[in-house]
């Protein structure tokens, strides 16, 4: 899907290629306005001729003044195309390449993803994304215009004065070499500010978390001056390399201007005749005029081009992230999922499971559940537990072996019972975006939340707090629990679902999952808890990756 | 959302413009220095205009055989001085603007830490929670341009087109007169009109963008529950919804922004034509001279240098206000901590009492009556050098008492004291002097391992580190690290293991050699083994001292006296 040598440049390469259509048009339109505004130099240069020399007067050129305001309209018609294409290429390289990364963090899935943190994959996801508008925004057509205008600008100078045209082009020896000029110093510049601006965004922020720790040792108010120290030594510190940095646009400035003064004064001593040589004593005041007002343009791409670098190198350092996270090896689900299914709810077969770097997790191991059974999985911690259950859901890629789980939807709850920013309702309906009222209330009944709900007076429609704050862990857990008998999944995956509840509120989960199991569904559940491990049909003991002891469960026994 | 009127638009801003003010001499020069880089810019293109029309005129004159005296080196030199001049300006105007910036970044942080601290522990906990505290820096930087975007910028461009027509109206008061108008125009629509264009969907951005995140954060955290229920596709059409909203608007301001840069053109070119009209009809009345003529229309044409940021800044400037409001919103929140007008210290020496009386606390203050209490009518009592643990699921309040005996945070009714007296009669440097709290979270900086011990007693020697280190059974790791105490621990600590970290954070509250110590699972993400002859340690080195343990049970606590169970905030 991904190649290994995906290089952050090359990956921006592709994206471009994705919307090339409307980066045409971007380019395209920036070159008519390059033209135009060629036309418009020329017709002022020509107006003021020929007013200047007498010729005419204001009143007969009428025509000719309407016509410089046409072309002026039109050039900006022309620019607010390039500037909108571009902006439509930007917008729509930006949401594939989010869709694509939704598409491969959900491949991933939630245990390849484990050990990153979900609001640094947010920030990849929302921000580093976004940093990659001005690239194609503005860079990128930018840069072709800088390839194209200037050599326009240059033949039509050149058509009119070589020798003015020769000293443009000595201004500007080559212009890639300006460009690189330009580019290695803007490119420094940006991947120094950066890295300097990210590091003390970063201790600002630590100081900011840590807060309560300051505080706690009297530290506060202290740590204001620090703050302030260390943002002022930053300052000191990157204005030495500023200095320099600013010199390379500092350069190409003085060479636009420079060209401009040595063209001007050329011109004027031509047009008085002191140049013997060269074409000189063929310019004319028209001629003259157009060069003059040619050369600042002959600059201008380039000057805007250094202008969006950052643009480039935010886009680069981005597309590094971004490449890196693309890079990342999904498993391959469909191992895990095959519709052979009759009336096993689960079957495995010499199933075995490895994991980078640990080596063998899991098997081989045979297993079979019967629909409705209820199934308990001990064992210390490590032993597999949790990897058999991520097999189940198919988190895991299978090593070798086979696993007949169904294909559809199945109920998963573990000990970090998640909840959105909403409603209750709306967390309720994460599993089943159709569910009534009716069937809302009757799931969170169900799970033990009749109590809470009764104390509410806006019932399902409570918003919950940040991250769901205001629910004490047991009525957090309920919630989840209330999800499983909202869905019709028949399967049933708990991983530790009382791990970090009192005895109270594990006694209430323990009667709603009895209930799940008087449904007819079947429970596979990870735990430790020995209230859990009473209702078991069967106890399966895993150490070390393998089943060591397989025994029918206290609820079988009590029947 | 009510219609943005320039009233708030001021008031939102003052307080930043208040920040500013402090660099004023500064901001003064870096506008100068950008307005002498306009004006070499327009001079050199004029006078270069003036110049060629100047000779080609001498020429032909001389061509006819008419003697003429046309002094070209004063122009020639003028020329190459506003060539130098540009150059040199625009240099050192980024050089100082960017100096000017750095600085006013190191105020605007210094300014806004200064309000953070004044909050109490359930703001900071609630903005930690949405993120708050991560869109920070995105928002002062927003701020920081405020200077070279939206004030100097603006004001350098008016100065220019007044001096330009000024300069203009010198030779021939028409030309002066219609210009002025015209760019005055210009400038007037590119800094409100574009405002106002693009005031409401640059704001809403701002929120489009933080639901998006949010969104991003619930799907990556809920992903196994979205998988197996197979609703994944489902939620990514709410984020797609956000995703779609962003666009809509980013493509309006795209577009807004782009029709402002076409105006600006369009604006500048239709001058120059005008200003060539007028000049023209002048010069064949013969009240203008035919280089003065030449030089108007392109000293207007070299304005568009000045007039072109504006649009962008202006099309957005919604999201700077955005940023302003919401650091308002935050200098806004006062903490419940109210300093006491008299406070006192502490009386009681050696080992510390602390009780709470009757004491409830409603987590959030909006639903207070819907949900339940975070601590319900609790009252305990630790008497001097007794060891308590309080336990319980998490969850069931047993930090809300700690963060109460440290007045992190008040109680909704009840009293808490320490040493007898009530907190809110005693100053809080005086109570956190006297008390080490553990807190669940293990908070160390990006600094070194010394720096961070030393958070907790500023003069502690070497060898008290050392000593520290040692009761927490890290010695022998930092002495075999090769930097020892220098070394760099990292953001949040990450270069340790979660049990290092909670070492290194327990050895820090150890160096308060506090008379009354709070612990939240000292021991948690630690083997058995070490917990048991860390626990061996403290037990000696706690001596006389009081102490309150948090955990979920009372197994391998050293020296408990007695123990008291919380349960969804209530003792039981």
């Amino acid at each position: 899907m991904v190649e290994s040598e995906l290089t952050p440049r090359g990956w921006l390469r592709k994206q471009a290629e994705g919307v090339r259509g409307w980066l045409l048009i971007a380019t395209l339109a920036g070159i008519v306005a390059g033209l135009l505004t060629l036309a418009q130099m020329g017709l002022l240069a020509w107006t003021i001729s020929r007013l200047i020399e007498g010729v005419d007067s204001p009143a007969t050129l009428g025509g000719v003044f309407l016509g410089l305001i046409g072309v002026i309209v039109l050039r900006c018609v022309a620019q607010w195309g390039q500037e909108s294409a571009a902006l439509e290429a930007s917008l729509r390289v930006r949401a594939r390449v989010r869709s694509a990364l939704l598409d491969h963090l959900g491949a991933l899935g939630p245990v390849r993803l484990g050990d990153r943190h979900s609001a640094g994959l947010a920030g990849q996801l929302v921000d580093q994304v976004e940093a990659l508008e001005g690239h194609f925004a503005r860079f990128l057509p930018q840069l072709r215009l800088t390839l194209v205008l200037p050599l326009i600008i240059l033949a039509v100078v050149a058509w009119l004065d070589w020798l003015a045209a020769l000293f443009l082009l000595l201004a500007a020896p080559l212009i890639p070499l300006f460009m690189a000029l330009v580019g290695m110093g803007a490119e420094r510049l940006n991947r120094e500010q950066f890295v300097a601006v990210t590091r003390l965004a970063g201790q600002f922020l630590d100081r900011v978390r840590g807060l309560t720790t300051l505080q706690l040792f009297n530290r506060a108010e202290s740590t204001v001056d620090e703050v302030f120290t260390a943002a002022d030594d930053y300052r000191a510190r990157s204005m030495r390399t500023l200095r320099l940095a600013f010199l390379s646009s500092a350069v190409l400035e003085f060479f636009a201007s420079v060209a401009i003064a040595v063209v001007a004064i050329y011109i004027g001593f031509g047009l008085l005749g002191y140049i013997a040589f060269g074409p000189a004593d063929e310019l004319t005041l028209f001629s003259g005029l157009f060069i003059l007002l040619l050369a600042p343009e002959f600059f201008q791409p380039l000057r805007t081009l250094s202008q969006h670098y950052h643009d480039r190198a935010a886009a680069l350092g981005a597309a590094d992230g971004l490449v890196t996270l693309l890079k990342l090896p999904a498993p391959s689900a469909q191992a895990a999922t095959r519709q052979r299914m009759n009336k096993a709810a689960v079957r495995l077969s010499r199933l075995c499971v490895s994991h980078p770097g640990r080596g063998r997790v899991l098997g081989p191991l045979d297993l079979t559940v019967t629909a409705g059974e209820c199934i308990v999985l001990v064992g210390p911690s490590g032993a597999g537990k949790s990897t058999l259950l991520q097999v189940l859901a198919g988190f895991v890629e299978i090593e070798s072996g086979e696993a007949d789980v169904p294909s559809s939807a199945i109920a998963w709850m573990d000990q970090r019972p998640w909840l959105v920013q909403g409603s209750l309702a709306d967390n309720l309906r994460l599993v089943a975006p159709d569910a009534d009222q009716a069937r809302l209330l009757d799931a969170a009944e169900r799970a033990g939340l009749g109590e809470l709900l009764a104390s509410l007076p806006d019932g399902l429609q409570t918003p919950l707090g940040e991250r769901g704050m205001g629910l004490s862990g047991g009525q957090a857990q309920r919630l989840a629990l209330a999800r499983v008998f909202l869905s019709r999944a028949r399967l049933v995956l708990l991983d530790e679902p009382t791990a970090n509840l009192d005895r109270a509120s594990e006694a209430r989960i323990v009667a709603s999952l009895q209930a799940l199991q008087d449904e007819g569904r079947t429970l596979i559940v990870a735990t430790h808890h020995p209230a859990l491990m009473a209702m078991a049909d069967r106890v399966l003991t895993i150490d070390a990756g393998l089943v060591s002891a397989d025994t029918r469960g206290a609820n079988v026994t009590a029947h | 959302m009510s219609r943005p009127t320039k009233t708030t638009l001021a008031s939102e801003f003052r307080p930043w413009l208040r920040v500013l003010d402090w660099r004023r001499r500064r901001l003064w020069k870096g506008a100068g220095l950008m307005l002498l880089t306009v004006i070499a810019a327009i001079g050199l293109l004029a006078l270069s205009g003036w110049f060629i029309t100047a000779t080609a005129i001498a020429g032909v004159l001389a061509a006819a055989g008419v003697a003429i005296s046309l002094g070209v080196y004063i122009p020639g030199g003028g020329i190459r001085l506003f060539a130098v001049l540009r150059t040199g300006a625009r240099y050192l105007e980024r050089i100082y603007n960017h100096d000017t910036v750095l600085r006013l970044l190191a105020d605007l942080r210094a300014n806004l830490f200064a309000v953070l601290i004044r909050l109490d522990g359930r703001e900071l906990a609630r903005l930690r929670a949405a993120e708050w505290l991560n869109r920070l820096t995105a928002d002062i930087d927003t701020l920081d341009g405020l200077y070279l975007r939206l004030l100097a910028p603006p004001l350098v461009a008016l100065v220019a087109i007044v001096a330009v027509s000024a300069l203009l109206g010198f030779f021939a008061p028409w030309v002066g007169g219609a210009v002025l108008l015209a760019l005055l125009a210009l400038w007037t629509w590119l800094v409100l009109g574009q405002s106002w264009l693009g005031m409401a969907p640059s704001q809403r951005r701002v929120a489009t963008l933080d639901r998006l995140r949010m969104r991003a954060i619930e799907q990556l955290q809920g992903l196994a529950e979205l998988r197996c229920y197979r609703t994944l596709t489902e939620h990514r059409h709410t984020l797609e919804a956000e995703e779609d909203a962003l666009y809509a608007d980013q493509r309006r301001l795209g577009r807004r922004q782009a029709l402002g840069s076409a105006l600006v053109s369009l604006g500048v070119g239709l001058s120059a034509v005008l200003a060539l009209w007028l000049a023209a009809e002048a010069h064949i009345g013969e009240r203008l001279s035919g280089p003065l003529t030449v030089m108007m229309p392109l000293a207007v044409l070299a304005l568009n240098e000045a007039l072109a940021s504006l649009p962008m800044a202006f099309t957005q400037l919604g999201a700077t206000r955005a940023a302003a409001r919401r650091l308002n919103e935050l200098a806004a929140l006062r903490g419940a901590i109210g300093e006491s007008e008299s406070p006192e210290e502490i009386a009681e020496s050696g080992a510390l009492s602390a009780s709470l009386d009757d004491v409830s606390l409603h987590y959030l203050k909006g639903h207070a009556d819907s949900l339940p209490p975070a601590l319900d009518n609790v009252s305990l009592t630790l008497a001097p050098g007794e060891r308590l643990a309080l336990v319980g699921a998490s969850g069931a309040g047993k930090s809300s008492v700690a963060q109460l005996l440290v007045r992190l945070i008040e109680p909704t009714t009840g009293k808490v004291s320490v040493g007898g007296q009530d907190v809110r009669q005693l100053s809080p440097v005086a109570l956190r002097g006297r008390i080490g709290y553990l807190t669940q979270q293990v908070e160390l900086f990006h600094d070194s391992l010394a720096t961070n011990l030393r958070l907790a007693n500023p003069e502690a020697s070497d060898a008290e580190l050392w000593n520290a280190l040692e009761l927490v059974e890290l010695e022998g790791w930092a002495q075999a690290l090769p930097q020892g105490l220098e070394t760099w621990v990292g953001e949040s600590g990450r270069q340790l293991s979660g049990g290092q970290a909670r070492r290194v954070a327990l050895a820090r509250v150890l160096l308060t050699d506090a008379d009354l110590l709070i612990l939240d699972e000292p021991f948690a993400g630690l083997d058995e083994a070490t917990a048991t002859s860390i626990a061996a340690r403290l037990d000696g080195w706690f001596g006389e001292r009081s102490v309150l343990y948090l955990a979920h049970d009372d197994t391998g606590l050293p020296g408990v006296n007695r123990t008291l169970r919380l349960h969804e905030g209530r003792l039981g």
